[in-house]
């Protein structure tokens, strides 16, 4: 039975091992090809199948007059706003978030979980429709083109998931933890600060995540809502969609997208586990 | 517990929310009561939209069908297999981290760019996989039949965000209470009961917040279809929400679209009311 | 060698344009024209440098590098080296253009001063655009710009969009297959009939068919019939009407080619049609796999990469064939699109039997300049410089710049063999295609009605339709005339009407 299970588990974790590296794979060695190395055939291997050259990487520090996208201005862009929403959504979203989970809320039919569902409602309308009023909106407020635009609008983007995880999060933590706090004579701000937030730590950090993710791999709201003087990566990433399609700088600028989050992976992997240790001493 | 920290603790968050999307929301619903396209303004064309979306729309409500199967399905599967895989990491395994880590990355990447290294990688003469099948004599029309097109779009979903749900899973794993299982281990309980009886039940709240949270990115589609195979081949991967942008920002026929999205939204939120009060009952009965 | 072909090529343009040209001080500080040196006009250079936008910020929104993308960045930056100014430009993929500048206009903004895009949004763009200037329409270079080409960018004799660029489609093929006698031999003995340049759809097919699914030219790799743009997108319905205008567009019954103009009734459904669709619907047997599902990109990857021995659109695919690096240099052709032994007549109802071809002279590039751009002269300045002779000549000779031939002067064979290493008889050949559609009078001009969005769009659902196999020809066809009348219906038919007269009195060389 356990042998069963242990090879089963180890198989099944090698297939989707494979499954999950196959396609970045294929981009690093398509990231190497140039026009005829991809239309002539299939070809995998660099010096055995084809000659590699980097132009496909080249192409994502050149100017554009030179035949590149200049992807660096971009990157740092879409860092910054990232970050700056990222941070404001889960400052706001686990305050309303901690609201939902410990006290009631009511007016007329509206409770607590029509709370919640409102905040994560926000997220199922299509973003075609809500692109033109958001334009005309900060196009009203002077914010077209510009980084605040954005993180206002990234904002409405992330702040419902952070709610939303939130939510579960805090009603794992045991009632009990708040309630000695304030008898400890905490004044509910502080129990919430010194002790239930500690306590949430896996819960902040997948947010934190969840927020970091969507807001960088957001194309469609960085697109409609920028014109020439701010520029995020997955829009000027997809510029290079030419008449030509370019298989070697969309795979190099693939992997160069996917880069600073992995960071942001390991580091959530490491509080992850130490949210273990925090639940266990409770 | 005080009435007055409670509004303090929601508010700035439920305020900025709806200050930002106030505007947007009304400005939606004006606007799918215009005729707003490439050569009419913001008109007055009072429930036309809607009448012509209800009566004369077919393709409207079978890409809608169409994407209740797809996000449907492609739930379904990363729930099951998000599932598994966090099961498997949590405890003591060879490379823990490494993996831990590796079964994230795949949500990190950017769709619209990532669906393009799919196309290549299903390309099916120019692409890895049919060469690879090729050596025993298959050829599967991954992108180009009409069938299968709906896999090969399930394929890449599932690719793309069973991270999602293994990550949600596994920090909820991580934090689950030891008392239960130590119980568990006494009465000598089999891995699988144990499963059954005592981790599922106790995942069951943050499998339903997983599960919708889901459903909704789920349904909203968009980018691997328009890389894929842009709908096609025919109508057969046409999804409400690529359908949308077509009418929408193709055509220009914004208010049309308007109203589309509109019938969109109440469609999903009921629908997402009931699929979230089923689950409930279904999953915290005990 | 390479210095006496460029001296060379420097002493047959220079000839062309009927001035010295020579190797200057321009093209000492812009190695983009070093070919030619400056060469006068009247944003030459030596006329743009006299200007000075010193502090004035032009924006630019144009297309994905490096497809017409790539010069506007680089002549934004010579513009701004030479006059002062600031240029800045975003770069958007082809399918996006139109929204990333029709949402700012239509909420009344104006964050570019000149916008690209494609020739068939004239009409949803025009209310927004300023018209060019008088000034403009008499220069030099303007002066070289065919009629047809004068003709897309113009909305009943008022020019909106400034020409860079010219676009049709046309037919490449493998010139080491069609022509090797060898090939025509075998293909005799197995068909019993000629192997030469397809003239109709027919023989285009049975040929395409022919070569399919075997490896002809010895690489090692399968090759196929024809690479077309299948995908549902942007461009289908392009490639539709290519092969519809052979069935479809009959010189005797003027008064419409998409519409019959008096009725406004659509004639997308008509036999004509229906057969063109047919002939595609077959096509999809002699396509590479998945080339159902072929945007432009894998269009010209798949010819351009030599996959295929047939393929019809725009140039790109034929200029990627003609790469310096590319494995089929030299070996590929250029002709006419095929035409068809019949054609339908929608006035007797009745097939004509006599051959018939007719050009399409599909909508390419174009540029406009934003009626509310506070930096009007300057935007319209750089768009003249940008095709001024010097720049225009040397755009042309890099393949992938996207810039083709749109002047009377571009139709000198010589331009290619020289600059670009063609050999004689594919330039000869290039060129005399070209012309040719200049010269013919059976031309179908884009479809340029407002909402023209809606109508390509329900062209591409059905005949995507079809080639899937979810309908027949006739079915698909009939749903798109359905989808038409109702938009007809829905925009207002005497609005579509006065649109489509516009175009049709282009057709009909009444303009």
């Amino acid at each position: 039975m356990g042998k069963l299970y242990t090879f089963l588990k180890y198989f099944f974790i090698t297939i989707w091992t494979v499954f999950v590296v196959a396609p970045f794979l294929w981009a690093l060695t398509t990231s190497f090809k140039d026009f005829n190395s991809v239309n002539g055939g299939v070809t995998y291997i660099p010096w055995v199948d084809f000659e590699p050259n980097l132009e496909g990487w080249r192409v994502l520090i050149k100017s554009p007059a030179e035949g590149g996208v200049d992807i660096v201005e971009p990157y740092f862009n879409s860092l910054f706003v990232t970050c700056t929403a990222s941070l404001i959504s889960i400052i706001l979203g686990t305050l309303s978030a901690y609201a939902l989970s410990r006290y009631t809320f009511k007016a007329g039919p509206i409770k607590n979980n029509d709370i919640t569902f409102f905040f994560i409602s926000q997220r199922i309308m299509p973003p075609i429709v809500l692109s033109i009023p958001f334009f005309l909106f900060l196009g009203a407020v002077n914010l077209l083109d510009s980084l605040i635009g954005l993180i206002v609008v990234y904002i409405v983007l992330l702040m419902p998931i952070a709610v939303w995880i939130m939510v579960d999060f805090f009603n794992k933590v045991p009632r009990e933890i708040d309630e000695t706090a304030l008898i400890d004579g905490c004044n509910p701000y502080q129990a919430f600060f010194k002790v239930v937030l500690p306590n949430s730590i896996p819960g902040l950090i997948v947010a934190g995540m969840f927020c970091i993710i969507f807001g960088w791999i957001d194309f469609f709201f960085a697109f409609i809502l920028t014109f020439t003087e701010v520029q995020l990566l997955p829009v000027k990433i997809v510029a290079l969609n030419s008449s030509i399609t370019p298989w070697w700088s969309l795979s190099a600028s693939a992997l160069v997208s996917v880069a600073p989050l992995i960071v942001v992976a390991f580091i959530v992997e490491r509080y992850l586990s130490k949210g273990n240790l925090s639940g266990a001493i409770k | 517990m005080n009435f007055k920290h409670k509004y303090i603790f929601l508010f700035p968050g439920l305020f900025v929310l709806i200050g930002i999307l106030i505007f947007p929301i009304i400005f939606v619903v004006r606007l799918s009561l215009s005729g707003w396209n490439s050569y009419n303004g913001l008109n007055f064309i009072g429930l036309e939209n809607y009448i012509r979306l209800f009566t004369d729309d077919p393709r409207f409500w079978e890409s809608f069908f169409r994407l209740s199967f797809l996000s449907v399905t492609t739930v379904v599967l990363q729930y099951v297999i998000g599932f598994a895989l966090a099961h498997m990491v949590w405890k003591e395994i060879k490379f823990q981290r490494f993996f831990r880590v590796l079964f994230l990355i795949p949500m990190m990447t950017t769709p619209v760019i990532m669906t393009v290294i799919w196309r290549t990688f299903f390309h099916e003469s120019l692409g890895p996989v049919n060469d690879i099948l090729g050596n025993f004599g298959l050829s599967p029309k991954w992108l180009t039949d009409p069938t299968l097109a709906k896999f090969t779009v399930i394929i890449v979903e599932v690719w793309q965000w069973t991270p999602f749900m293994f990550l949600l899973l596994l920090a909820g794993l991580l934090s689950l209470p030891k008392e239960p299982f130590l119980a568990a281990a006494i009465d000598g309980a089999s891995p699988v009961r144990k499963f059954i009886y005592v981790t599922f039940p106790l995942m069951a709240p943050i499998s339903i917040g997983a599960i919708i949270i889901r459903l909704i990115e789920a349904s909203k589609i968009m980018d691997t279809v328009y890389v894929l195979t842009s709908g096609g081949p025919g109508t057969s991967t046409e999804t409400s929400s690529f359908y949308i942008f077509i009418k929408g920002l193709r055509e220009f026929q914004m208010g049309y679209a308007a109203s589309m999205s509109f019938t969109y939204l109440i469609i999903m939120i009921i629908s997402l009311t009931v699929i979230a009060k089923v689950l409930t009952k279904l999953l915290l009965k005990d | 060698m390479k210095i006496i072909k460029t001296c060379l090529s420097a002493m047959i343009s220079g000839i062309l344009i009927f001035s010295p040209a020579y190797a200057d001080k321009w093209s000492d500080q812009f190695p983009h024209i070093k070919a030619t040196g400056d060469i006068p006009g009247d944003c030459s250079y030596e006329e743009i440098s006299k200007k000075n936008y010193k502090g004035k910020t032009l924006k630019i929104n144009t297309h994905a590098v490096p497809v017409i993308g790539q010069p506007t960045a680089l002549h934004a930056e010579q513009f701004a080296k030479l006059t002062g100014a600031t240029v800045d430009v975003t770069h958007t993929p082809a399918g996006d253009l139109y929204a990333k500048a029709m949402v700012p206009f239509k909420a009344g903004q104006a964050p570019y001063d000149i916008v690209f895009g494609f020739s068939n949004f004239i009409n949803d763009w025009r209310q927004y655009l300023a018209p060019v200037p008088k000034k403009y329409m008499n220069t030099k270079e303007m002066k070289d710009v065919t009629k047809s080409h004068v003709g897309v960018s113009s909305w009943d004799g008022t020019m909106y969009q400034y020409p860079v660029d010219g676009d049709r489609h046309y037919l490449k093929y493998r010139k080491d297959v069609i022509d090797n006698p060898e090939m025509q031999k075998k293909y005799k003995a197995d068909t019993g009939k000629e192997l030469k340049v397809p003239t109709t759809w027919k023989e285009y097919g049975e040929m395409a068919k022919y070569f399919n699914g075997w490896d002809w030219d010895g690489d090692g790799e399968k090759e196929y019939g024809s690479a077309e743009v299948m995908k549902k997108d942007d461009l289908m319905f392009a490639a539709f009407f290519s092969r519809s205008v052979a069935y479809a567009k009959n010189p005797r019954t003027p008064g419409g080619f998409f519409f019959d103009l008096e009725t406004m009734k659509p004639n997308v459904n008509n036999p004509g049609f229906v057969e063109a669709l047919t002939d595609w619907v077959e096509a999809t047997k002699y396509v590479p796999p998945g080339g159902i599902n072929f945007g432009l990109g894998d269009e010209i990857g798949s010819f351009g990469g030599g996959q295929t021995l047939f393929s019809f659109s725009w140039d790109d695919a034929f200029i990627a064939a003609m790469q310096d690096d590319s494995p089929i240099k030299n070996k590929v052709g250029t002709a006419p699109l095929p035409g068809a032994d019949k054609v339908w007549n929608r006035v007797t109802g009745k097939w004509e039997n006599q051959y018939n071809q007719a050009p399409y002279i599909v909508w390419g590039w174009a540029v406009g300049v934003a009626k509310k751009s506070k930096v009007q002269e300057m935007a319209f300045d750089y768009l003249c410089f940008f095709s001024n002779g010097a720049n225009h000549q040397a755009d042309l000779a890099i393949g992938n710049f996207g810039v083709n031939p749109f002047k009377n002067s571009d139709f000198d064979p010589n331009l290619y063999i020289d600059t670009m290493g063609w050999d004689k008889e594919i330039a000869e050949s290039y060129t005399k295609t070209l012309k040719d559609m200049e010269k013919s009078k059976n031309r179908v001009f884009p479809l340029r009605v407002r909402g023209v969005f809606e109508f390509t769009s329900a062209v591409a659902t059905g005949t995507s339709k079809a080639l899937a196999g979810q309908l027949s020809p006739q079915e698909a066809l009939d749903e798109v005339a359905k989808e038409w009348e109702a938009i007809v219906k829905r925009v207002g038919k005497s609005a579509v009407q006065e649109d489509y007269a516009v175009g049709v009195k282009m057709e009909d060389n009444k303009l």
